[in-house]
């Protein structure tokens, strides 16, 4: 297969240029001292240094983690019956379920995250609807559910497109030959779709998990800036305060922790994968 | 037991689509409301598409929104898929490398990428704009695709392509007629999600666009500001358009299937390939009448008493006049690139990277940064006759004096803006800020979330001054944050502050006394107060940067600004005080106009008053206290 491996050169290229470069100029700031000037650079650990002797900086990095995980954890399980419910529709159905799920993330994020603003509200339609039951109003707006459940929001359609894609055009003759040889439908699930569908949900964990250790707005509007995250302060660092360097230092940190993390729940995945072929 | 499991699937998809389209329908609900309110709901009225219609940037940024989007889309698809079905043929060790660095755009905060790309550009001093944007969009799409599709390429029988290569295919045949419709559904779902990406992203293209190119996620941020609710309309002819072009894709293949039934058959490949190069071309020509139209008409008489028939300006959002940057442009004949900024910050970020503009519009200390950093020329007095129209209490300014390298352009205090039902004003004036620390109001406030206006209070709370940098006197404003925090269970926000006030959910709130004025001539219950142990005068000012293009026309434009014509407008549309004598009078004397909101003028006799000064050493370390105040739970 060698004709193949050509085309992934311009690609690798690319990135060299367009993403490696790029962070290299985050790691030079990270490991400098204040002043952005890329000319004058001056080596320091202070910048590492400073978030691992304040607990604060470590203590927001686990709640960001821990949020993540759980928004990640409620998108599988949420994700994946609705995937799964969609990849039994019909072709035509097929399409128009998926379109329909994935059109309300071409609404701008900040919109739809005022909306949701509006309906968490202790006036809004769940606290009125629970209203008419004589319950509530129950805060919402402002408290964890209220972050979590904005990050389901967002992020659910990543999850079920990945785990759709991998359900669909699957082969069906596996699941014959499986109920041929006697096996439950249940036994069938978990023992052939559920592992040929594992690596769009690895596929999903990465678009759901990645991008909300690092969210911003959800946390900042819907948990009223109580839930102070790492994305938060990143953002902070650079666009409030000006320090790049402490800014630039605690994305590293982050990124590792989250690489680390990632290693791990691939090799899952291909520990699995590689049990298939065998 | 079919029938069972089919409503048992009708059931999860109805509550899936409840799920998602609650918040959609909310906001074409609110598109139509008559009040300003994003959340309340006051009947129903068309002025926010009125407003929009009439706002052509706004149609700038859809275009380019549109455009961006789908050229990002085509290209990263396809150069996704290719690159991913390489890779599934490469040596472990490739594979790993790649899918690492994929990772991180989709890891890293958006606005470590941005900042890593504005400093990348700005290194190969690249033009910042409509390429540069593309650029980056492609860049940060690529990734999705490759994590849809190479789960799809795994799952895939290795022996595939070697059977049809066996069968006399050539690799590209094998790969088009083998491998691709074998992935499809990776490919069109990694297509979704970088159409998503591109169309959604804000951060990231607020760093590398330049030179007028927005999109609709700058313009929402922005307009997000003021609580602007043609958000929700824009959103909603968003929702529509796209809910045309997605009928129009889905209906059109199956009439013309059906016309064409008995002769050819539309293969699927084909009606792909027709389908993209459609999409293709269009994008192609949307963008070449895009770079005509943005080329426009020079004017040449400008051009030949200016030098130049653009100016480009960079203020905060929603900052600025309705009619008074089309008057301008309609007096002199020229063009004017307006650009927004969200805080000081933010703006110097892109000073720093060497962006160039005519017109800044920064804050007191700001200017101080930016006068002893040299990013800034001293302006001809000469060229600004208008100076004469300055109001006494915008003269004589800390920072600059003698209006050597500044001229006022709004100015105002800080405040709190309270519930008059709920709280006696008498309760203010007794306890000052320290309102915001009497339990009997615990749960009821909301807070400014940034370090500088939180100490500015509790030092002022405290008898200090706010440009403090006595380590025993910031300990003691950190203390009486952290109380706050800990027995008031206030809310932090930002801009939000004005929707929120403005409905009334709670009753009080630290809030900019421009705001203050939006919020009390929308809500009637609401008051304004300015604690007598001081606040933050602070005075924002039109300056001149050193690489300023077109030096010439910014003097020009500022005297428009101080003219009364300019002014009244400005601070009519904004809320804030007006530096012109004429104007501030007015306004402030009027009953039509501010006269009975007591947040429009600022006082100028508070003895304890001050404005900030440049201290970024101080700076970081209250940045730091601020994170551990609002971290502690």
């Amino acid at each position: 297969m060698k004709q193949f491996r050509s085309m992934t050169y311009p690609y690798v290229a690319w990135i060299s240029i367009i993403i490696v470069a790029p962070m290299l100029l985050i790691v030079l700031y990270a490991f400098s001292v204040s002043g952005n000037d890329v000319l004058t650079i001056q080596f320091t650990f202070d910048n590492f240094v400073r978030f691992v002797t304040d607990s604060v900086f470590m203590e927001v990095l686990l709640r960001s983690l821990y949020i993540a995980v759980i928004t990640t954890l409620i998108c599988i399980l949420l994700g994946y019956p609705i995937a799964y419910v969609i990849a039994q529709l019909p072709s035509r159905g097929n399409t128009l379920c998926i379109l329909l799920i994935t059109m309300p993330t071409w609404v701008n994020m900040l919109v739809r995250t005022y909306a949701w603003m509006g309906i968490l509200q202790d006036e809004g339609i769940f606290n009125t609807i629970l209203g008419f039951f004589g319950i509530g109003p129950i805060p919402m707006i402002h408290t964890s559910f209220a972050v979590i459940l904005g990050m389901v929001y967002n992020f659910l359609p990543f999850m079920i497109l990945q785990i759709h894609t991998s359900l669909a055009k699957m082969d069906k003759s596996l699941l014959e030959a499986a109920s041929d040889l006697g096996a439950a439908p249940a036994t069938a699930f978990l023992r052939v779709t559920l592992p040929l569908s594992l690596p769009g949900v690895i596929s999903g964990i990465t678009l759901v998990f990645l991008p909300a250790v690092s969210s911003f707005f959800i946390p900042k509007l819907l948990g009223g800036g109580q839930f102070v995250l790492v994305g938060n302060i990143i953002e902070t660092q650079f666009l409030t305060t000006g320090d790049w360097n402490f800014g630039s230092a605690i994305s590293l940190i982050m990124a590792i922790i989250i690489m680390l993390s990632m290693w791990l729940t691939r090799k899952v995945d291909v520990q699995v994968a590689s049990r298939g072929k065998e | 037991m079919k029938k069972k499991s089919g409503i048992g699937s009708r059931v999860i998809l109805a509550l899936t689509l409840l799920f998602f389209y609650l918040p959609i329908f909310y906001i074409i609900l609110f598109s139509f409301n008559d009040s300003r309110s994003l959340t309340k709901f006051g009947g129903f009225s068309l002025r926010w598409y009125e407003k929009m219609f009439s706002d052509s940037t706004m149609m700038e940024a859809v275009f380019y929104t549109v455009i961006i989007a789908v050229l990002a889309t085509v290209i990263s698809t396809v150069v996704g898929t290719v690159t991913a079905i390489g890779l599934s043929k490469s040596k472990k060790i490739v594979q790993t490398m790649v899918e690492r660095v994929n990772d991180l755009p989709v890891m890293n905060p958006e606005i470590v990428t941005a900042i890593s790309l504005l400093m990348f550009f700005s290194i190969l001093s690249v033009r910042k704009g409509f390429g540069t944007l593309l650029i980056a969009h492609i860049m940060f799409c690529i990734p999705y695709v490759m994590l849809s599709v190479t789960p799809k390429l795994r799952s895939l029988d290795p022996n595939l392509i070697d059977a049809a290569m066996d069968l006399g295919a050539t690799p590209f045949q094998a790969l088009i007629k083998v491998i691709v419709p074998q992935i499809r559904p990776g490919i069109i779902s990694g297509a979704l999600i970088a159409f998503t990406m591109s169309f959604d992203d804000f951060i990231i293209s607020y760093f590398v666009t330049g030179n007028g190119v927005n999109n609709i996620s700058i313009l929402v941020y922005t307009m997000s500001k003021r609580v602007n609710p043609s958000i929700n309309a824009l959103s909603t002819i968003v929702i529509l358009l796209i809910t045309l072009a997605l009928g129009i894709v889905n209906v059109v293949p199956i009439l013309r299937e059906k016309n064409v039934d008995k002769e050819k058959r539309f293969s699927p490949s084909r009606k792909t390939m027709a389908v993209v190069s459609g999409v293709l071309v269009v994008a192609i020509v949307g963008t070449i009448i895009g770079g005509s139209l943005s080329a426009q008409r020079k004017r040449q008489s400008a051009i030949d008493r200016y030098g130049s028939d653009t100016l480009k300006l960079y203020l905060p959002g929603e900052y600025i006049g309705e009619d008074l940057i089309s008057n301008f442009e309609n007096q002199f004949g020229v063009k004017v690139i307006v650009e927004n900024f969200d805080s000081n910050e933010m703006m110097y970020t892109k000073l720093q990277a060497g962006d160039a503009y005519d017109v800044l519009i920064p804050s007191d200390y700001m200017i101080e940064r930016l006068m002893s950093g040299g990013y800034l020329q001293k302006l001809d007095l000469s060229r600004i006759p208008n100076l004469d129209n300055l109001s006494d209490a915008v003269q004589n300014m800390d920072y600059d004096p003698d209006n050597t390298w500044s001229v006022p352009y709004f100015w105002g205090s800080v405040g709190l803006v309270y519930n008059h039902e709920a709280i006696d004003p008498s309760v203010l004036e007794k306890e000052g800020w320290e309102v915001l620390r009497d339990t009997d109001y615990a749960g009821r406030i909301y807070v400014y979330d940034s370090e500088r206006d939180s100490f500015m209070m509790a030092f002022k709370a405290l008898g200090y001054s706010m440009n403090t940098d006595d380590p025993v006197e910031i300990n003691a404003a950190y203390n009486w944050l952290r109380e706050m925090n800990n027995t008031m269970s206030p809310v932090y926000v930002t801009d939000e502050v004005i929707d929120s006030m403005m409905a009334g959910y709670k009753d009080i709130a630290v809030v900019y006394s421009g705001d203050a004025t939006v919020i009390l001539d929308e809500n009637e219950d609401m008051s304004f107060f300015m604690p007598e142990e001081g606040t933050n005068i602070w005075c924002d000012a039109m300056v001149i940067p050193a690489n300023a293009e077109n030096p010439l026309l910014a003097h020009e434009f500022i005297n428009y600004t101080l003219t009364y014509e300019a002014s009244f407008d400005n601070s009519e549309t904004v809320g804030y005080a007006s530096p012109n004598a004429e104007v501030l009078e007015e306004m402030s004397g009027s009953e039509d106009l501010y006269a009975e909101n007591e947040a429009y003028l600022p006082r100028s006799d508070g003895e304890m008053d001050e404005m900030f000064h440049d201290n970024r050493t101080l700076q970081k370390e209250l940045s730091k206290l601020w994170i551990k105040v609002k971290a502690e739970k």
